[in-house]
């Protein structure tokens, strides 16, 4: 029942960039290769402790947080905001510091139980 | 040696009757209240209600300097004079007292000049060093002056002749003196010789070359010394460990209770970024007034000392090693998996109720009801010992001391073992009738009093009535008798027990429930641990052989090398790398007082709790937490999870424990009696106390021997010990 | 100082107001004692000139024997007995009538003092306090009583002791006064020896002992509250009022503190009676008092005389008149350091009882006059009695003790005129902060010389600094 309206709704609103799935789809890819064609550079430019293999494999991982994604609206501004992070990255508008942020985990899961609370001193 | 005279108790009366009228037609009157009017506001005081309480009772504060509640009146700083109409000369609002119909102008143009000119002259001779002053901020001179004084200077001879400039006195490693600051309101001279009972502090010189100070030079020797520095109301007399340290705008203070004695002083705790830096009194009129013993006010700096900060195994080596939290628990886990029920626990003297209900509540799982504490208690055979509250207990509370008769004091000394228990025996001996006798070693309490003698004998003449002061105790209207709980952990304390408790119920007077029977308990944990269902004495877990044994800040050395097994696994959990720490094979840190949440239960039964100043330092963890976490990774994990659900435990076991700031009732003296009297009494040898002077005050428990201020404390007494003016 | 800083003003109120007896009404007795015959009408207009039949202390200058002996010839201890016997009521009736005012200075209704004392016992003695702390500059009276007719006051002590229904008295005598304890001890030894006092005082059937306490030398141990903490063997400090001495006095019993001389002349009153007494001086400044005129007279000295006498002939007749001539006069102190300095057009005015120098703006004091003529520097003098004031300021309470020191300290400039014109009206406003708010009234005593100052000498103050300005200006 609700579906309806709400399918209705998105089919009426205007798409930002891709009209079909299709053509977002390419310009997944696209922003793809240009980042894996980037890594060479970046591992040049920026001199961090990692080597392609591992820059490919987040890579790879970066996109693959959001192979869930349908919505093409959505694809299409996940995708803008990839290429702003391509462009910083390009131009070294980014810091060694921030590419290496990639790698950082920034949530760790709080312990839940008493004795995970007890040993992270909670 | 002061003890009030007729003077000030005449004076009283005379006061409640008005000062001329002829008092004998007064007195048979119940007195009348009286109307006076304060800024034109009426209210009815009594008789004999000075001007400056009057004007409280309305919530108008006079400004002051010398008056304190607790101490004599002296009238001499005279900032709180006020106009009454009619009289041509301000009065002297803390020492006048009313008359009726008088209208008092707490705010007129004459009371205003009054405290105006107070304050310039008090200004005068003061040095304005506010910049480097540890009273800053804190100052009633500051504040009062800044509300009541002029707003500029015209002491012109600044230029010429420059102000007065006194020698600093050094009266100990407590209080730091700039006596220049002086204002000479003598609050410091009447505390020493009203409330802490020694002459020490006094003046010397007249008008403006008088000095306050100890005559000579010498220390000044008082365990409530510390509480000058609060009566103080310049910079004159500081805390000397404190000094320079923190600004009182950048402290945090929290509410809590000290744990040095068995008294439960209420205190606040000042922190800063994580650091206790001085501890004050907090005002409990049940228990310590505002008062504070120099040991729990002082002995703060013990807390940031010789702590116990990671989780520690002791390796096959011999050496203890520093482990994570998860090492240390499954360590000491497996150690108690293998020693099946045969895991046993001593609580020492600064655990807290969780914490005791906790490791009660996990030996019971494991099968093991072995439990005690560090401190005997008789309990034999048959004897009631802990099984009645009132047994162990300070019956009467702490409060009502002061209003006994007649106090037999038995194997204790209160001046030391509880301070503030001592000020309040004074106070009935200075402004009561309260007389106090001692069995035991000859002491100083600070006020005159009988001593019985020290064999343990006596006791037994007094009970069966051939001492003469049986007599006495017969015929006191409100006796008291205080049994020291050092005395009870005799070997004879049975008989101690069994043969005082029940003369002290003979002595009860009829249709009163006044209590004679008290018990002075010397370590902040006992109450509760004895309540709890710990058993008294470590006897019983030595017999047992365990395999696994407990050290709950166990440092009193009932428990050593020799009276365990060899092949015992030790666990200490407690705050301080102390007696009981080198004995351990593993170590979980804890946290101190200041540091947790916790309950106690004073001497007299009233539970307080602390709360948390700031966190426990490095890996420590609160104690109960640790013995909760414990118990999953044994397997058998507590059903409690946070505090809420630990308290709502602690009120299964015993409700009294999370009624926090009450006092209960205690009955059962009768059927306590009859438990106690089967028993065959025998006492022998000399009664002792462990504390007889001041340098025996100090040190006395793990926190306090890791204080570098107490340790010299003892230092000065020991080092004036061989001068000619000191003690 | 006997208790020449106790001031008019320092009469305790409430003690007046408890008692209903207003200090403005002619001596209405309360309760119990019978009711005294009114004071005698003001019919006399002249005073002074006392005739040699009428002075109490006929042994003032010591030229006949001091001991029991020269006091039995004297008349002293005449009928002592019967005194006694005629009952408490009698004497203080005839205290009353006589209208005396107490002579240390507060000029305090010595019948109505003592009567303070007449009501029913709590269980506690009551005792007599002798103040014979004589440290006032200027006063010189006590010290000739002592010296030259001891059993005066050894009987006046018995008599008052009666009035009082005492137990004893204690006579605090000044330490500097070593002759005077001395002659004091021994006649007191002569009376115990001859049955006087001691048990069954005179054969009366009262007890009463006399002790002597001697001082240690402080001006302020002459407040009756500080020589009470003395005689106790503390500081001597003042104590807060209320209590009074009345309800808590010495060793925390009912006392009454009394100056030598008004004790001394209690048993000529009671035999000459009170109405005698009452005829010299104008109504309400009855009696004859001891005059201790000293400074620049022709002939100082100390010498018994009507109340109510004018200044100038009491200087005149007794002194020899002012060095250099009444012209050459600049002021008088009239009754002890701590009164203000008249000037000599008010002097020539002034009439020597309570009320006539009140109305001067001054005080009769302890009637120590000091005489100052034209040769004095006037700022200097004061100074130097501000000098004394700080060293004798006891420190206890706040206003005596920094301001005190702080006049010195101006008042030391002054002499120089080292000081701004301004600084003279601070110094008042001190000395009136000073005024009123201290415990005792040593305070007080201490502000008034420098407000006497101000008030009369402001242009010498002023010239002075102008002076000082002048040479520093040459200097540089």
């Amino acid at each position: 029942m609700a579906s309806t309206p709400a399918k209705r709704i998105i089919q009426q609103v205007r798409p930002i960039l891709s009209v079909d799935r299709d053509e977002a789809k390419r310009r997944v890819l696209s922003l793809y290769k240009a980042w894996f064609r980037t890594i060479p550079f970046i591992l040049h430019k920026f001199d961090i402790p990692k080597n392609e293999e591992q820059c490919r494999a987040k890579l790879r991982e970066e996109f693959l947080k959001n192979k869930d994604v349908t919505d093409v609206r959505v694809i299409d501004m996940l995708v803008i905001k990839g290429q702003m992070e391509l462009k910083e990255v390009t131009m070294q508008w980014k810091q060694k510091g921030h590419v290496m942020n990639y790698w950082k985990e920034t949530v760790e899961p709080k312990p839940q139980d008493f004795l995970s609370k007890f040993l992270s001193g909670n | 040696m002061l003890r009030v005279p007729l003077t000030r108790a005449v004076l009283a009366q005379s006061q409640r009757a008005g000062v001329l009228a002829t008092s004998k037609r007064m007195q048979s009157k119940a007195p009348e209240k009286v109307e006076v009017f304060i800024d034109d506001q009426p209210v009815m005081v009594l008789p004999g209600t000075t001007v400056l309480q009057a004007a409280a009772q309305v919530g108008i504060e006079i400004p002051r300097f010398c008056y304190h509640e607790r101490l004599a009146v002296a009238g001499n700083c005279r900032m709180c004079l006020v106009e009454v109409e009619k009289s041509p000369k301000p009065v002297a609002a803390c020492a006048m007292p009313v008359m009726k119909g008088w209208r008092i102008k707490t705010n007129s143009e004459m009371t205003r000049r009054a405290r105006e000119g107070v304050m310039e002259f008090l200004l005068a001779n003061h040095p304005l060093d506010c910049p480097i002053c540890d009273q800053g901020g804190e100052c009633d001179l500051q504040d009062q002056a800044m509300s009541f004084g002029s707003d500029r200077s015209r002491f012109t001879d600044i230029d010429h002749a420059g102000k007065r400039a006194v020698e600093d006195k050094d009266i100990g490693p407590l209080i730091k003196t700039t006596m220049t600051r002086c204002i000479h309101c003598t609050r410091c001279i009447r505390f020493a010789s009203e409330v802490a009972g020694v002459d020490d502090l006094g003046t010397t010189g007249r008008g403006n070359d008088m000095q306050v100070g100890t005559y000579v030079e010498k220390l000044f020797l008082s365990e409530i010394s510390g509480n000058v520095i609060d009566l103080c109301p310049v910079g004159a007399l500081t805390n000397k460990p404190y000094s320079f340290v923190a600004r009182p705008w950048e402290i945090r203070r929290i509410d809590s209770i000290d744990v040095l004695d068995a008294l439960g002083s209420n205190i606040t705790v000042n922190t800063r970024t994580g650091e206790v830096l001085r501890i004050l009194p907090r005002e409990n009129e049940d228990i310590n007034e505002e008062w504070l013993s120099d040991k729990s006010r002082f002995a703060c700096d013990g807390l940031k000392r010789q702590r116990l900060i990671t989780p520690m195994l002791r390796k096959p080596d011999g050496e203890l090693e520093a482990v994570e939290w998860e090492t240390a628990l499954i360590g000491v886990a497996q150690a108690v998996k293998n020693a099946g029920s045969k895991v046993a626990a001593v609580a020492g003297s600064f655990v807290d109720a969780e914490q005791l209900v906790a490791v009660k509540d996990l030996l019971n799982r494991l099968g093991s009801e072995l439990l005690c504490t560090e401190q005997k208690f008789p309990t034999s055979d048959g004897l009631s010992g802990i099984d009645f509250r009132s047994n162990y207990l300070l019956n009467s509370s702490i409060a009502a001391c002061e209003d006994a008769d007649l106090v037999l004091l038995v194997g204790t000394n209160p001046r030391y073992e509880a301070p503030l228990l001592n000020t309040r025996l004074r106070k009935g001996y200075v402004h009561k009738e309260l007389d106090v006798a001692v069995i035991g070693p000859q002491i100083d309490l600070s006020y005159r009093h009988e001593h019985l003698g020290s064999n343990a004998s006596i006791i037994q003449d007094i009970v069966s009535g051939k001492h003469p002061f049986a007599k006495r105790l017969k015929s006191a209207k409100r006796p008291l008798i205080i049994v020291g709980a050092n005395a009870l952990s005799r070997n004879d304390g049975k008989a101690f027990l069994s043969s005082l408790h029940s003369f002290a119920n003979q002595l009860k007077p009829e249709n009163s429930d006044w209590k004679v029977w008290n018990v002075l308990q010397t370590n902040a944990s006992q109450v509760a641990a004895l309540d709890i269902g710990y058993k008294p004495g470590v006897d019983e877990v030595i017999a047992a052989g365990p395999k696994v044994l407990f050290l709950l800040g166990a440092d009193n050395e009932a428990i050593n090398k020799d009276n365990i097994p060899k092949d015992c696994f030790v666990v200490y959990l407690g705050h301080h790398g102390d007696n009981g720490a080198p004995l351990s094979h593993a170590i979980l840190p804890g946290a101190a007082y200041t540091e947790k949440q916790a309950t106690y239960v004073n001497t007299e039964g009233r539970a307080q709790q602390t709360l948390i100043a700031i966190t426990p330092p490095g890996m420590a963890r609160e104690d109960w937490k640790i013995i909760r976490a414990l118990s999953e990774v044994i397997g058998t994990s507590l059903p409690y999870d946070n505090l809420d659900e630990i308290r709502d435990r602690l009120e299964d076991i015993a409700p009294h424990l999370v009624r926090y700031g009450r006092l209960e009732e205690n009955n059962f003296f009768a059927q306590a009696e009859q438990l106690a009297k089967s028993q065959s009494v025998a006492f022998q040898g000399e009664i002792d106390v462990k504390q007889k002077s001041l340098a025996d005050f100090y040190m006395t428990d793990s926190i306090t021997r890791a204080s570098p201020t107490m340790a010299k404390c003892v230092q000065a007494i020991k080092k004036g010990q061989g001068r000619a003016y000191t003690y | 100082m006997a208790l020449a800083i106790k001031r008019i003003s320092s009469i305790p109120k409430q003690q007046l107001a408890a008692l209903s007896v207003p200090l403005t009404k002619k001596y209405q007795i309360r309760g119990n004692a019978t009711q005294v015959s009114a004071p005698p009408p003001q019919t006399k207009t002249k005073f002074g000139n006392l005739s040699d039949q009428d002075r109490i202390f006929t042994n003032l200058y010591g030229r006949h024997d001091w001991r029991l002996k020269g006091a039995l010839k004297r008349g002293d201890w005449y009928k002592t007995k019967e005194i006694l016997e005629k009952g408490v009521d009698w004497i203080l009736n005839e205290m009353k009538a006589s209208g005396l005012r107490g002579r240390g200075g507060a000029g305090f209704p010595t019948g109505m003092k003592w009567s303070f004392m007449n009501k029913p016992s709590d269980g506690r003695p009551k005792y007599l306090v002798v103040n014979a702390d004589e440290g006032e500059p200027g006063t010189c009276k006590d010290r000739e009583i002592m010296r030259h007719d001891p059993h005066k006051l050894i009987e006046g002590c018995l008599i008052a002791g009666r009035a009082m229904g005492a137990r004893a008295a204690y006579i605090y005598i000044r330490g500097e006064f070593y002759n005077e304890a001395s002659n004091m001890q021994i006649a007191i030894a002569e009376a115990y020896q001859a049955g006087l006092i001691g048990k069954n005082a005179c054969n009366s059937g009262y007890d009463f002992d006399v002790f002597m306490h001697r001082g240690a030398g402080a001006y302020i141990c002459g407040e009756e509250t500080a020589l009470i903490e003395s005689l106790e063997g503390k500081q001597g400090k003042p104590r807060l009022k209320p209590p009074f001495p009345a309800d808590v006095g010495v060793f925390g019993c009912p006392t009454t503190v009394s100056n030598v001389e008004t004790v001394a002349v209690a048993p000529t009153i009671c035999r000459r009676g009170g109405v005698w007494f009452a005829s010299f001086g104008r109504t309400r400044n009855s009696g004859t008092k001891l005059f201790n005129i000293s400074g620049h007279v022709n002939n100082p000295c100390t010498v018994e005389e009507e109340m109510s006498i004018p200044l100038k002939e009491l200087i005149e007749r007794h002194c020899g008149g002012v060095r250099g001539g009444w012209d050459n006069l600049l002021g008088i102190i009239p009754g002890g350091s701590s009164t203000p300095i008249i000037p000599k057009d008010v002097c020539s005015e002034a009439i020597m009882d309570f009320d006539g120098l009140v109305a001067c703006q001054t005080s009769l004091g302890t009637a120590a006059i000091i005489v100052m003529d034209k040769s004095t520097d006037v700022i200097k003098a004061i100074a130097r009695l501000i000098a004394f004031y700080k060293h004798e300021s006891c420190g206890q309470c706040t206003p005596c003790r920094e301001g005190v020191s702080w006049m010195n300290k101006v008042m030391t400039r002054f002499v120089t005129g080292n000081a701004r014109p301004e600084e003279i009206d601070m110094l008042w406003e001190v000395s009136k902060q000073i005024e009123g708010h201290s415990i005792c009234a040593l305070g007080d005593g201490a502000a008034w010389p420098v407000q006497g100052l101000i008030r009369h000498f402001r242009p010498e103050i002023e010239n002075r600094m102008k002076e000082f300005k002048k040479r520093e200006a040459l200097e540089n």
